[in-house]
């Protein structure tokens, strides 16, 4: 009983407007203050612990839900203060699916409405200069959700201050095999004959007609007859049969005929930053801060290939409905903390190697 | 920060399904927490803005000393809080490495954790050279810390383990690795010392067979321990070069792009490298990944216990706990 009238009386004390306005304007300090120092350019949340909040608090799943998603709005708010380039939720996973049907029904309305809303109020998200992406898998969504996706990206796209991505039915596994295949499909494509004054066609002709008879062996796919090139990056590779062909990645067409040559870009030249670049995420800034609710410490495969790093992960206790700037704070000031800390030590080594 | 009047709207306008608000009223309920909008190009609003810029700089600029010495109080205080909490739980740590020593002994490791309700099967950790050591200090560190983990592991009955370590110097050494470790799990089990086999990806296994006694049937201790090396190359490179061998098979049309499924690149990749570990265990002060094999890292439990510094069995023991679910006992 007690304790009932307690936190009505605390309640009443936050409500009024003087404790109101101390609050405020302790929040817009810190805030300001800790703009002061670095500030992560790209910060990614899982908004776990919906569920676990309803139950404990005894209200509806989809209450919890929608209590997470004013904790979202509030963490936007704030990140947008601080200065943060590029926020990147976990709204729902691919697994999600698996929940009951009436939860996840509930939460592709709130995807929806909440989305919807943005559309009809174009012109404030304007005024924050955001933009909202969209990751994932959209094949798995239903074509009306989609439809108002399509929308909501679309009306914000030219804003370019920040930008919101939400991963919507997303796993990290799916954007890497995503990101492998359209690499894949990148360096199938033959490429446009570049525009130099040698043409590649020609010089692969000569050297066909050179090789006279041997040229043969080639239609048969038979890599014996060129000569494996040495790659000094090729410890790690997956399978035996990585005999590439720097030297002339022109091959016969099946059809043999010896004229009809296709021009692939080597695949040698892939790199960790070719696949980043076909990733979701291509053009956002690496990750600095990953931070997780409800105290699970797993990654639970959300933004496996951005994380692994030099992110700084940090695993909150408290559940995503309360996350709050006091929550936020601790997290940016251990960052900004070994941020200096990291930018001494550099200096330390360097010098150690000068005098060294 | 909005105020709660303003919340109260709108979790109402929300139960009723947003019949109640239209979108003008609810532009209304956020106006006041909106930031200004651009400037518009229009002269006068330029005239007037020129105008304020005086007063406002002067303003400004107040408020950004102010920020700055709210910034710099609240770091001296954070940097004080984080020196006291590092302090605090080197003291907690020492005084529980103290209650909870393995002795070397097998049967205590097995002791403190044969009443868990789950342990990993695979086990991970991640280790650093220490690269500002003098001569090869920081090898024969590496590789003791590596011996010791392993038997750990052996005596707590995991029988996979995988040791990550960022510049791969320790696949260079795989022999005397191999060596330190039998030699330490002797030590720890004597007659019944499991056999081990350790390999790093792309390298043939070394392998040592479990002790007579230790291969009997009626013998319940673990007979074997794989452990596998793991360095960065295992990790973004690997994914690399299954993309480049990818693509090479699809130019010469022996695989279509639509047959890259994520089934197939975890098989590759569980094949070349290793499997999704259970558990992975920190032995720095933060959670940090330095590189690790992001697809394998995906559902694994990482474990790290707060301003810890270096390898230590306290880490191990405290992990394996919270992998389990299970509270710190101060009893045994």
């Amino acid at each position: 009983m007690s304790d009932l009238y307690l936190s009505r009386i605390r309640n009443w004390f936050i409500r009024s407007p003087p404790a109101e306005w101390i609050i405020n304007g302790l929040r817009e300090t810190l805030i300001g203050a800790l703009k002061q120092g670095p500030i992560p350019r790209h910060v990614a949340f899982v908004m776990d612990g919906n569920r676990r909040y309803a139950r404990s608090h005894k209200i509806e799943t989809i209450e919890g839900h929608h209590l997470g998603f004013e904790a979202l709005a509030r963490v936007l708010e704030i990140c947008y203060k601080c200065g943060v380039e590029v926020v990147t939720v976990y709204a729902f996973s691919i697994e999600n699916f698996n929940r009951p049907k009436y939860e996840v029904d509930g939460l592709m309305q709130l995807a929806k409405v909440k989305l919807e809303q943005l559309i009809q109020h174009g012109e404030l998200l304007e005024r924050y200069g955001a933009s909202v992406r969209v990751l994932g898998e959209r094949d798995l969504l239903s074509d009306d959700v989609l439809e108002v996706i399509d929308r909501a990206v679309s009306t914000t796209k030219n804003n370019k201050k920040c930008i919101l991505n939400i991963c919507f039915p997303y796993t990290s596994r799916e954007e890497m095999t995503t990101a492998i295949r359209s690499t894949v499909e990148e360096y199938s494509k033959s490429s446009a004959p570049k525009s130099t004054p040698f043409s590649q066609t020609r010089i692969t002709q000569k050297i066909m007609s050179k090789q006279g008879d041997k040229s043969e062996n080639s239609e048969s796919g038979d890599a014996s007859s060129h000569t494996p090139t040495e790659s000094d990056d090729n410890e790690d590779s997956m399978s035996s049969t990585t005999t590439l062909y720097p030297d002339s990645p022109s091959r016969v067409s099946k059809d043999g005929s010896s004229n009809n040559v296709t021009i692939y870009p080597n695949a040698e030249n892939i790199t960790a930053e070719t696949i980043d670049k076909h990733m979701y995420t291509a053009d956002c800034p690496p990750l600095d801060i990953f931070v997780r609710t409800s105290g699970v410490e797993r990654l639970s495969d959300f933004m496996l290939w951005q994380c692994h790093q030099d992110t700084q992960m940090f695993f909150l206790k408290c559940f995503w409905p309360e996350f709050d700037l006091w929550h936020f704070i601790p997290v940016l000031l251990e960052w900004q903390w070994r941020q200096k800390k990291k930018a001494m030590e550099e200096v330390g080594s360097r010098q150690r190697v000068k005098t060294a | 920060m909005f105020k709660p009047r303003a919340i109260e709207a709108y979790r109402r306008d929300e139960k009723l399904g947003h019949q109640m608000l239209t979108p003008e009223e609810r532009i209304r309920l956020l106006k006041p927490y909106l930031p200004s909008p651009p400037l518009h190009p229009s002269e006068q609003a330029n005239k007037r803005a020129m105008e304020n810029e005086q007063r406002l700089g002067v303003r400004r600029f107040l408020k950004r000393q102010w920020h700055l010495f709210v910034f710099i109080v609240i770091h001296f205080f954070f940097s004080l809080y984080i020196r006291i909490r590092q302090a605090y739980h080197q003291v907690v740590n020492k005084i529980s490495s103290v209650y909870h020593h393995h002795h070397r002994a097998p049967d205590l490791i097995y002791n403190d954790v044969k009443d868990l309700r789950r342990l990993p099967k695979h086990l991970s950790v991640v280790l650093t050279l220490d690269e500002d050591a003098r001569g090869g200090t920081g090898l024969a560190k590496l590789i003791e810390e590596a011996s010791d983990i392993a038997a750990w592991c052996a005596s707590a009955r995991i029988p996979q383990l995988s040791i990550y370590e960022k510049t791969g110097t320790l696949k260079g050494y795989l022999p005397r690795v191999h060596r330190s470790m039998t030699q330490k799990l002797a030590a720890y089990f004597g007659p019944n010392t499991p056999g081990v086999g350790i390999r790093a990806p792309h390298c043939p296994s070394i392998e040592t067979a479990p002790t007579l006694a230790a291969s009997r049937i009626e013998n319940d201790g673990l007979k074997h321990l794989s452990v596998m090396i793991l360095s960065a190359e295992d990790g973004r490179d690997s994914i690399v070069d299954l993309t480049k061998t990818l693509a090479d098979m699809s130019q010469r049309g022996k695989i279509s792009t639509s047959d890259i499924t994520i089934e197939l690149v975890d098989a590759e990749l569980s094949e070349s490298v290793m499997g999704e570990p259970d558990l992975l265990l920190l032995f720095g002060p933060r959670v940090e990944l330095v590189g690790y094999p992001p697809w394998q890292v995906r559902l694994t439990e990482i474990s790290h216990v707060q301003d810890n510094e270096g390898v230590n069995y306290q880490v191990f023991y405290r992990g394996l706990l919270k992998y389990a679910g299970a509270q710190m006992r101060w009893g045994r």
